[in-house]
């Protein structure tokens, strides 16, 4: 058996965007997201932000509200907090926008600015240097149809010692990936024994079952209804 | 409880060769398997070469990285099919993105660029039960792969792991480095104090992790016991290493806690050794920090097999079995003259050590850094 707590969670979906406990969250629809914006997230200006591609712009805003929502936002010194992303597409329209740049003059105008956003863990280091975060980072895109592989990495990194907290999720601008919509969910998942206050209980059972909130987990789209409900 | 982990079967494909005993006698000799790039143009790149793979049979409109995966493929032994799947790459087949921009503007072949691609394609072909995962982080990312499974592995939810990384060198990543002013004009030179950026390369590796019971059952050879690993973010800049070292610092430090083995343990490093300013720095001045004064070998491949983005840990794993089974570290190709924190250590020869431990670290874009400990095994 294998617990942790979710301690927040933070969301990015066609009909908005916002922290958890907020309860404005009724989970992914089809659509087109709306760009997000630095006012959506930050008070203050924001240097960085607007050099990002949209799909790292996605993937900040869910996790910054999430660390929000757990009331993990500000901070002082770095923390071994590690941050794992599901993507199915990632940045591929980056990719695209990037390589589109290179076709005209044979590379001349390559965008240096776009290709340092052609890694699918390029939001994740933005996240990490934004918030001080340096636990292990990573994007894993998973194959198995219930796309619940990177909750398990997550639940188990915190459970073996790896990261006393994990910011954990999806993130997709296209409708290919786990969440089967435009968006972004991340969550912040924490042992049991560190947890400053806790929204819900996330377990695997010696079976692998998930349950979260003493609900049972079988995909990522029972997991987001079971947050939604929240 | 930890269980043991080890490698029991394992193999890759560089621009030095496709079987491991080839590379290693050519990367002790001193090979380079740099050579200029034919297969897309370069006029307006800062580099024009790169380490390239052999002879692929690749058609037009088809990408490298599966001929590359084939050849990997043919020297593994059977995989159980109860096996676990963790791949590793960067950009996977994203030739074929540069396919479709160039002709239709557009992308239409998009689920077959996706680095799931690449993870699906192998399970289907080592016929395995388990759909696989891909983990993508940057030039860590075989690194984490083996990482995450050794972990699966320790901890009893996994017997058998099979990890496969690749990466292609291809128009996209090649104009990218490019644009970052990231290539360097000539074969890179990893901790020289002349160097000046580094050099693509491109390959694959597979290793095939065991529990002792799991390796006992198949009747496999203990090549090398995977005992620590550790992964820690900079969480300072997306592109440049934090100079201070403090990633890579804490991911060694975790590596060696989880081994319960001292500093003084470590006989050789396997370092990432890109060749550019920053990253090679950064890695020494970590390396000080924790291993102190002591003259341990480090080396680099990459001057001889370019890096290998995503598969770079997968090969440097690989080549440090056969660094451990033969007491050497393979000479730092292009290092004349080593960066004044590494004389002693780094040499453009082959260099003997005695010792089973060999630490292999890699660093990348988005402050990622991470370790694996090898143990010297059965030979």
């Amino acid at each position: 058996m294998m617990n942790c707590n979710v301690a927040g969670f933070g969301w990015v979906a066609v009909d908005g965007l916002g922290a958890g406990k907020s309860g404005t969250f009724h989970g992914f629809t089809a659509g087109e997201l709306a760009p997000v914006t630095r006012q959506d997230l930050f008070d203050r200006p924001d240097r960085r932000f607007g050099r990002m591609d949209s799909f790292s712009k996605l993937g900040l805003a869910a996790i910054t509200f999430a660390l929000r929502d757990a009331g993990l936002e500000e901070w002082q010194e770095k923390r071994s907090v590690g941050i794992l992303a599901d993507t199915f597409s990632g940045c591929l329209q980056t990719d695209c926008d990037y390589f589109n740049s290179v076709i005209p003059d044979e590379g001349v105008f390559a965008s240096p600015q776009l290709f340092a956003y052609t890694l699918s863990n390029t939001f994740l280091g933005e996240a990490a240097l934004r918030f001080g975060l340096t636990g292990n980072c990573q994007v894993v895109n998973c194959c198995a149809d219930d796309g619940l592989s990177v909750i398990h990495q997550a639940i188990e990194s915190i459970q073996w010692g790896e990261d006393e907290r994990v910011v954990v999720g999806f993130c997709e601008l296209s409708s290919n990936g786990a969440l089967n919509a435009p968006g972004a969910l991340f969550m912040v998942l924490e042992a049991a024994d560190v947890a400053r206050s806790s929204l819900m209980a996330l377990t695997i059972n010696q079976q692998g079952a998930m349950s979260c909130h003493g609900k049972s987990v079988d995909t990522v789209t029972m997991l987001v209804e079971v947050l939604a409900g929240t | 409880m930890n269980r043991s982990v080890h490698i029991t079967d394992y193999a890759l494909v560089t621009g030095l060769g496709c079987d491991v005993k080839t590379v290693w006698s050519r990367l002790v000799a001193g090979d380079s398997a740099i050579r200029p790039v034919e297969h897309f143009k370069t006029t307006n790149c800062l580099a024009k070469s790169a380490a390239l793979v052999n002879d692929l049979p690749c058609q037009a409109g088809e990408s490298r990285l599966y001929p590359i995966l084939e050849q990997l493929l043919e020297q593994l032994d059977c995989v159980p099919q109860s096996a676990r799947l963790i791949t590793a790459t960067t950009k996977g087949a994203i030739d074929l993105l540069e396919n479709d921009c160039q002709h239709h503007g557009q992308v239409s072949a998009a689920a077959a660029v996706v680095p799931s691609s690449m993870t699906s394609w192998l399970a289907r072909q080592l016929d395995v039960d388990d759909n696989g995962i891909n983990i993508n982080a940057a030039c860590a990312s075989s690194t984490l792969a083996i990482a995450r499974g050794a972990g699966l592995i320790a901890h009893g939810v996994a017997e058998v792991v099979v990890v496969c990384c690749a990466d292609i060198v291809s128009e996209f990543v090649l104009s990218g480095f490019s644009a970052l002013q990231a290539l360097s004009d000539q074969p890179s030179r990893p901790f020289d104090v002349d160097r000046n950026g580094l050099t693509l390369g491109e390959g694959a590796a597979a290793v095939v992790l065991m529990s002792e019971d799991a390796a006992q059952r198949y009747h496999r050879v203990k090549h090398a016991e995977v005992c620590g690993w550790g992964a820690a973010n900079d969480a300072n800049h997306i592109t440049a290493p934090a100079r201070d070292g403090c990633g890579l610092i804490q991911t060694v430090r975790q590596t060696l806690n989880r081994a319960q083995v001292k500093a003084d343990e470590v006989a050789a490093i396997s370092a990432h050794g890109t060749g550019t300013v920053y990253n090679d720095m950064m890695e020494l001045t970590a390396f000080k920090a924790i291993f102190g004064e002591r003259p341990l070998p480090i080396s680099s491949i990459k001057g001889a097999l370019g890096h290998t983005l995503g598969a770079a840990g997968g090969i440097e794993v690989v080549l440090g079995i056969a660094s451990l089974n033969d007491q050497l570290v393979p000479p730092t190709c292009g290092c004349v003259n080593p960066e004044p924190l590494g004389v002693g250590q780094i040499s453009a020869t082959a260099q003997p050590f005695s010792g089973d431990l060999l630490l292999s670290t890699n660093s990348g874009f988005g402050g990622v850094n991470a370790a694996l400990l090898l143990r010297r095994g059965q030979q």
